[in-house]
């Protein structure tokens, strides 16, 4: 009583965020999971039918296409996301003109500014196999035939991966380059003491120093994979879409497309379990609890 | 434990996002709930007037409209819209027209338990949907006996074919006519190289071939296409050639796909020639209907596919950039089969529904009979007298706004035959309906449509854009189809 006296205010205060998350968050969530369990229908009687929508996507092969579309594309955009701004940062900490490394990271930053609707223009555009400045290069510089990339099937799960890390890159290059400022000096000075070379510095102290960093963009980047949508929805095209299609495409397609909200609110608790199950595994196998 | 208790939690959160679309309902029986007690269907109470024309005086009536496109252009004609809905019927009407997503919003809408009096709608796949989900109001009643809807002048009555449930219920009114698409020319630059209208697929590929490699537009560069289209939007005219109809067709009561027959190999073989040639955008694959537009309307290509209205729109755009214009845009007729016939596409019609918990269905019903009559016409046409035109006497004068918003404000073309147009139709635009009135029949999407769809476009493409040949794209075409159970042979 006497602690609720003291910090009374303070939770009141939190009484707005905790409404917010309650109205917004669970009983969306709430609802969802009815969803999933019943014959919904937009109007009239929605009876209960146990797991029939689970079944009903578990014995659906475009879900498990979609499924397979997903991991590898999320995990190769996981895989690259994370490697790509590391190298980067790395090699940005060691460039010694300001004005060169700062001018870097606001390019790199540029794109995670923009929404996919326009990144996913500017690369159709570039990647366009009469005017495309990437097949221009192709037929002139490397005299090969151009490539129809948005419509090559064998193309298309690459193009999503790098496309996105080459999206995020800048911001998560920027979380890395945070991280190895804020390390501790005098660990570079008693190693340059100890004579190590860059290398040795760079792997003895700025990588161990890094990894609380490197576990929160892991983890942050792991939540994300199966939650793919947007770039899918702009770069598709029905040639490649056996190949790009993700879960949440699947679930955009039944439940907005195809009016099928209970199969679609099933497919989502799929997504959701998969991703609590995936962060729990990220969180297992790099100790974040050390962090 | 307690830091898995928090990683579930904060995933919990950060997923929600994706159930929320799907996550909110009104209750189960509050539709069927307000329904009857709005009286607003076959299966309403016996005192509700659920088959009764609406005849009812407007007195304060309300009424709650969610459309895509009629009404006014801006927030501030659109409530003088409103108005002049007040001014000519008496119903206090009240328009909400989302600037996008209109799909998502009429679907969160509905699932959400909110009441509208009239929806407007323009997919008839989607409109079988909402009757199995309990959405709509059976109408046929209200139609039959409503002495405008009921004349054949207004309303051509085989065209209520389209709005009938399986049942044979009428389920929604026309809010417009609609079109059909068509491969569309530059008639000028047929009249420039020397060449005729094609009529075979042989003088189509010449005439295609030549706006490739003869410089219709006189710019010494080798930079315009033949044909452009947009995915498979729309080849019917050419597929028309083989005799196959696009999406579902019947056949012995058994569900076929024709563009997924042996019959359709030749048609993909010849575009794909077209690819290879550089006679077709080799973009079509990714292009969407704006960017094939836009290749049309700035000499790009000689030869797009699309809309019957769209070449009067195409007309008009170029003749307003400039006067002096030779750019003359015309409707093809598709290419006959081996038996003459010439197979093309009739779009899907806009229709407006009465959801099953409309509050105000009298209303409704006043303003359906409205819509079909003369103001009714003139105001989804022209638009709000005053503002967009002025009239003297019979003789109608379109203001600069309503010159801007080019006579059409949700109902370009109607049904209507006794209401006439009173400045005509854009150029090209008569020839090009007649064609669609000659040829055209409306697809078939049955259910599983959806699915179907994605495979038949996955291969076609590729078949068309020469990534695979013809033939096998086919053959796995049908397979997978058949696999799948989307079609029966």
């Amino acid at each position: 009583m006497r602690l609720l006296k003291k910090y009374g205010a303070l939770y009141v205060m939190m009484v707005p965020v905790i409404a917010y998350f309650l109205v917004f968050a669970y009983y969306p969530l709430v609802k969802g999971l009815q969803t999933s369990l019943q014959d919904y229908k937009l109007m009239g009687d929605r009876p209960y039918v146990g797991f029939a929508n689970y079944d009903a996507v578990l014995h659906d092969s475009l879900f498990w296409e979609a499924m397979v579309n997903t991991l590898v594309i999320g995990g190769g955009i996981l895989l690259f996301s994370f490697v790509a701004p590391l190298v980067i940062a790395l090699s940005l900490n060691e460039v010694l003109r300001t004005w060169f490394k700062k001018m870097a990271q606001m390019i790199l930053y540029v794109p995670h500014l923009l929404s996919w609707v326009v990144v996913g223009g500017i690369w159709i555009f570039m990647l366009s196999p009469d005017s495309g400045i990437v097949n221009m290069i192709l037929v002139h510089v490397f005299h090969r035939a151009p490539i129809n990339f948005l419509a090559d099937s064998g193309y298309a799960r690459w193009i999503m991966i790098l496309l996105s890390t080459w999206k995020e890159m800048g911001y998560t290059c920027i979380l890395f380059l945070a991280g190895i400022v804020s390390i501790n000096p005098s660990l570079y000075e008693a190693a340059r003491m100890d004579g190590a070379t860059r290398w040795q510095q760079l792997t003895y102290v700025t990588l161990p120093q890094l990894s609380n960093t490197m576990k929160v963009v892991f983890l942050l980047n792991t939540l994300g994979i199966l939650r793919i949508f947007d770039q899918v929805f702009i770069l598709r095209n029905p040639t490649i879409a056996s190949k790009v299609d993700v879960l949440m495409m699947y679930t955009f397609q039944k439940g907005i497309l195809e009016i099928q909200l209970g199969p679609a609110a099933a497919a989502s608790f799929f997504v959701l379990v998969l991703t609590l199950a995936l962060t729990l595994v990220v969180r297992r196998m790099t100790r974040f609890d050390e962090v | 434990m307690k830091k898995v208790w928090l990683t579930m939690s904060t995933v919990a959160v950060a997923s929600t996002m994706l159930l929320s679309g799907c996550g909110s309902d009104s209750g189960t029986n509050d539709a069927a709930n307000s329904n009857a007690a709005a009286g607003n269907n076959a299966n309403a109470p016996a005192n509700a007037p659920a088959d009764a024309p609406a005849n009812a005086p407007a007195g304060d009536m309300k009424l709650r409209i969610l459309d895509a496109n009629v009404g006014g252009k801006t927030p501030e004609e659109n409530a003088k819209f409103e108005a002049e809905i007040k001014r000519l019927t008496g119903i206090d009407a009240s328009i909400e027209k989302p600037a996008s997503d209109y799909d998502q919003k009429v679907l969160t809408a509905l699932g959400s338990g909110e009441k509208y009096d009239l929806i407007e709608l323009s997919d008839l796949g989607k409109l079988a949907t909402f009757v199995d989900q309990g959405v709509v109001t059976d109408l046929t009643d209200f139609v039959t006996k409503s002495t405008v809807l009921s004349d054949p002048s207004v309303v051509p009555t085989a065209e209520w074919d389209q709005l009938k449930d399986k049942d044979g219920k009428i389920v929604a009114v026309f809010s417009k006519f609609q079109g059909g698409t068509m491969p569309i020319v530059r008639k000028d630059w047929l009249d420039k190289l020397g060449l005729k209208e094609p009529k075979t697929l042989d003088e189509y590929y010449n005439v295609l071939k030549a706006f490739k490699e003869k410089d219709p537009d006189g710019n010494g560069k080798n930079d315009t296409y033949g044909l452009c289209t947009s995915d498979l939007y729309d080849i019917q005219g050419f597929m028309s050639a083989a005799g196959v109809k696009a999406h579902y067709v019947m056949k012995d009561g058994k569900r076929t796909i024709p563009y997924a027959t042996e019959a359709a190999v030749p048609m993909y073989e010849w575009f794909a020639k077209l690819v290879k040639e550089g006679i077709m955008d080799p973009n079509f694959v990714t292009n969407d209907t704006g960017k094939m537009r836009n290749l049309f309307l700035s000499d790009r290509v000689g030869m797009v596919t699309y809309w019957d209205a769209w070449v009067g729109m195409f007309n008009n755009t170029r003749k307003q950039a400039d006067p002096n214009t030779t750019f003359q845009a015309e409707a093809l007729e598709g290419i006959p089969g081996a038996d003459g016939t010439i197979l093309m596409r009739r779009g899907d019609p806009d229709f407006w529904i009465i959801p099953a918990n409309a509050e105000h269905p009298d209303a409704a019903k006043k303003f359906l009979e409205f819509w079909h009559t003369e103001p009714g016409i003139t105001l989804g046409s022209l638009g709000i007298e005053n503002e967009d035109f002025t009239k003297e006497g019979d003789a109608y004068k379109l203001t600069p706004t309503g010159t801007e918003h080019n006579m059409d404000h949700g109902v370009p073309f109607w049904y209507n035959q006794n209401v006439k147009y009173p400045f005509g139709k854009l150029p090209g635009v008569q020839e090009a309906q007649d064609l669609v009135t000659k040829d055209a029949t409306l697809e078939l999407s049955l259910p599983g449509w959806p699915d179907a769809e994605k495979i038949v476009k996955n291969y076609a493409l590729k078949a068309m854009s020469g990534q695979m040949d013809a033939s096998e794209a086919v053959k796995k075409m049908h397979e997978e189809l058949l696999g799948k159970k989307l079609i029966d042979e």
